[in-house]
């Protein structure tokens, strides 16, 4: 297997047992600040100003991203709202923040529609493997795990917002464990902590490798267990407000009627997640279908601040190697489990628990320097020596801990148990978004936000187990606040969108870009109103299909 | 090693794709992606459901579309499984709660197919029997990598669900753990005090002190 990186697996192999206890090197601050500003994707000079909104002429933002916030609407012109559903509170998002969010308003009287783009818990919360991070050890304190995640954020993270996040994190491993969440525990029945980057003792809870995927099951199926109205396939357009500056409700698009709808609601809470579908500078990404940062256009539109979009999260470890892996994720607790980074000379290079950005730009200037690996595919990539899990504690480890990571390569013969794989850094995760306060208001009444929409929580760089975390806590933040403040119902008007407009113009020779994007550019998905695809149907009807029965087992 | 052009049909109509790529790409690429949903791409959501022919006369089956490289003459079917209704779990279950939750469970025949369709390897009928004697945890450890793709459920002839069931048992054996959570520590306001004092960069000062020490420096 892998003939083709034959001869640097030897060289792999023959330093591991000479590897396995020699400490891992440790770049100092300044080869830390080094290698963030020659390598990592923030630090290019990817980025520009943006020329209208909120921030115009202030922050930089990505260049795929500036582009869509200065974007126009998808609507026709001339739509003109007019209330089809009335609801008290719409939740734009299916994922685990607009879920927890769907649960806490559960029983408070108030009717709930939930709308997603994809399906209920399509999302990057379900593909989120490591684990959630909550301070349960014997040696922690919420005020540690403060001082960890300021640390690992650069100082740069609102100390507000992340008090509270550390604070309920123990109330939070609470509340899904009792919606039915089983996190790994001990043979004595306390839960099982594991290391990350940036953490100074063991803090991260899990549910093997699979951690996302179990809460968000449990979320979505007690979120089918309440009254809440459930819109799968709307995607959120246009957020609609009553022409005195408050957000009163949003247009969807109803994929499958192939027409719009509007609704009226008295609060809107957002929790449309990130945007590593936009592949900044050409990045694979370890996110979902529908991570194309629609939340944040929609919200920039009303007049929504937002903060820290400068910065990106490159996940150090994404597969490079099959080719259909290509920046999917694999776990940071397989390295801090004990799976080493080593380039082709079979150097151990650095510390695979440096924080996520250094490592990262570490990897790629191995790569970039000559050090890499080339794939048929003639990607580049750096080993992660996964057999050294079983080494150090004992066969079956990994197995055991990590049984996604096997199941995802078996299919290529590739059994990480036995040999290393191969890895290159992958879009992750936003670190920056929506402004918020402790309350999840954005700058616009009527409109909250929580999860990976949302900015200033996490700094500019973000731990391991802090986005589950997020989720969980902001989710229920933002629903009791809706609780606390839910205005009347207001009319429905585009008057924001109408001032974006203008002030679009004002600006000259804007671009046509429409914006949100709502689909990733290699999907070719768009939004196909019903007239467009009745003619489709006409026109293939000639060749009607009937397809046989594939169940010949 | 290197790509490949070849041939293969989604619901009979023939596309062109490159070896070494998913079939979600491949359809992407020939702009087919609507035809079978996707949510994750990832192989974790469930949405991708296909069935499969190879024209080699290899037995085919089911498929998440995300996670299948593409092979010549392979023919893809979408396969979409709606919801079913969700079933409130209950703590501390036992088999009697099982059963009434879901009649159908004592009909399994042992036929196989839910295993067979089975996406994630995991022993679905063997665990079906398993909860027909009430041994939940191991039930509950069958379905840890279970992602509700809902095959086994769709393949079943005799009405069994088992990825509901599994998800049930995991639910309420989740709710019936005992949790001691410790209560907050009586230095934490003067430590929060500490950490949060307004000057940013002294915050960030003591923040990496007060990670490794855990307490307050003079």
């Amino acid at each position: 297997m892998m003939e083709w990186a034959k001869e640097s697996l030897e060289k792999l192999k023959a330093s591991r047992l000479a590897r396995l206890d020699q400490p891992a090197p440790q770049p100092d601050s300044a080869q830390a600040e080094a290698i963030l500003k020659q390598y990592h994707p923030d630090y290019l000079g990817h980025e520009r100003k943006v020329a209208v909104g909120p921030n115009a002429g202030e922050q930089e933002f990505p260049l795929e991203l500036a582009q869509l916030l200065e974007g126009d609407s998808s609507l026709e012109p001339g739509y003109l709202p007019k209330a089809e559903i009335e609801t008290d509170v719409l939740i734009l998002g299916g994922g685990g923040a607009g879920a927890t969010a769907a649960l806490t308003l559960e029983g408070s009287g108030l009717s709930v529609h939930l709308a997603t783009k994809l399906r209920l818990g399509d999302s990057n919360t379900v593909m989120a493997e490591g684990g959630i991070q909550s301070a349960l050890g014997d040696d922690d304190s919420p005020r540690r795990h403060f001082a960890d995640a300021l640390v690992g954020g650069h100082g740069d993270n609102d100390p507000d917002l992340l008090r509270i996040l550390c604070e309920q994190g123990p109330e939070s491993i609470r509340w899904l464990s009792q919606l039915g969440c089983l996190f790994d525990q001990n043979e004595d029945g306390r839960f099982s902590l594991r290391g990350g980057g940036g953490t100074s003792v063991p803090r991260v809870l899990a549910c093997r490798d699979y951690t996302g995927l179990e809460i968000m099951r449990v979320l979505k199926d007690a979120v089918r267990l309440t009254g809440t109205h459930i819109l799968e396939e709307h995607v959120a357009m246009e957020l609609v407000d009553d022409g005195k500056g408050r957000v009163t409700g949003a247009i969807l698009f109803d994929r499958n009627a192939g027409k719009t709808v509007c609704v009226s609601a008295r609060a809107v809470i957002l929790a449309t997640g990130g945007s590593g579908q936009l592949r900044l500078q050409g990045f694979p990404t370890s996110n979902h279908v529908g991570a194309t940062g629609d939340g944040l256009v929609l919200a920039y539109r009303q007049g929504c601040r937002l903060i820290h979009l400068d910065s990106y999260q490159y996940h150090p470890s994404g597969a490079c190697y099959p080719e259909a892996l290509a920046g999917q994720l694999v776990t940071e607790a397989i390295r801090s489990t004990g799976a080493q980074v080593v380039n082709a000379e079979g150097v151990h290079f650095i510390d695979e628990m440096a924080y996520r950005d250094v490592l990262a730009g570490a990897i790629i200037k191995e790569t970039a320097e000559g050090r890499g690996v080339k794939t048929p595919h003639g990607k580049i990539g750096i080993w992660l020596d996964t057999p050294m899990i079983d080494l150090k504690k004992g066969a079956g480890t990994l197995a055991r801990q990590f049984p996604g990571l096997i199941h995802r390569f078996e299919r290529y013969n590739i059994d990480p148990a036995m040999q290393p794989i191969l890895i290159y850094p992958t879009l992750h995760y936003q670190n920056g978004g929506i402004c918020i306060d402790s309350e999840c208001r954005t700058d616009v009444a009527g409109l909250w936000a929580c999860g990976e929409v949302t900015g200033g929580l996490h700094g500019k760089n973000r731990l391991m187990g802090n986005s589950l975390l997020d989720i969980t806590v902001f989710g229920r933040r933002s629903a009791e606040s809706v609780l606390r403040n839910i205005p009347e119902r207001g009319a429905v008007t585009l008057t924001h969108l109408k001032r974006f407009q203008a002030e679009r113009e004002k600006m000259g020779g804007s671009h046509k870009t429409l914006s949100p994007k709502f689909f990733p550019d290699a999907s070719k998905m768009k939004l196909k109103p019903a007239s467009v695809e009745k003619k489709q149907e006409e026109k293939s009807s000639s060749n009607n299909f009937e397809p046989p029965n594939p169940f010949n087992f | 090693m290197a790509e490949k052009t070849v041939e293969i049909k989604i619901s009979g109509k023939t596309i062109q794709a490159q070896t070494g790529e998913t079939i979600v790409h491949a359809l992407w690429a020939a702009g087919m992606a609507e035809s079978v949903k996707t949510g994750c791409a990832g192989g974790v959501c469930g949405a991708c459901t296909v069935t499969l022919r190879y024209s080699d006369g290899r037995t085919g089956g089911t498929e998440l579309a995300c996670m299948k490289p593409v092979e010549a003459g392979m023919e893809i079917f979408p396969c979409p499984v709606a919801e079913d209704t969700a079933v409130e779990p209950v703590a501390n279950p036992e088999l009697s709660t099982l059963q009434s939750a879901f009649p159908t469970l004592s009909r399994c025949t042992k036929c196989g197919s839910c295993t067979t369709a089975c996406p994630m390897s995991i022993p679905v009928m063997d665990s079906v029997l398993r909860m027909q004697k009430g041994e939940f945890s191991a039930v509950a450890e069958d379905f840890t990598t279970c992602i509700h793709c809902g095959l086994c459920r769709f393949v079943c002839e005799d009405k069994v669900k088992p990825h509901n069931m599994g998800l049930w048992v995991r639910r309420s054996l989740g709710m019936s753990r005992n949790l001691a959570i410790a209560k907050t520590q009586a230095s934490a306001e003067q430590e929060w005090q500490y950490l949060l004092v307004e000057d940013g960069e002294l915050r960030l000062q003591r923040a990496k002190k007060f990670r490794q020490s855990e307490r307050i420096e003079p």
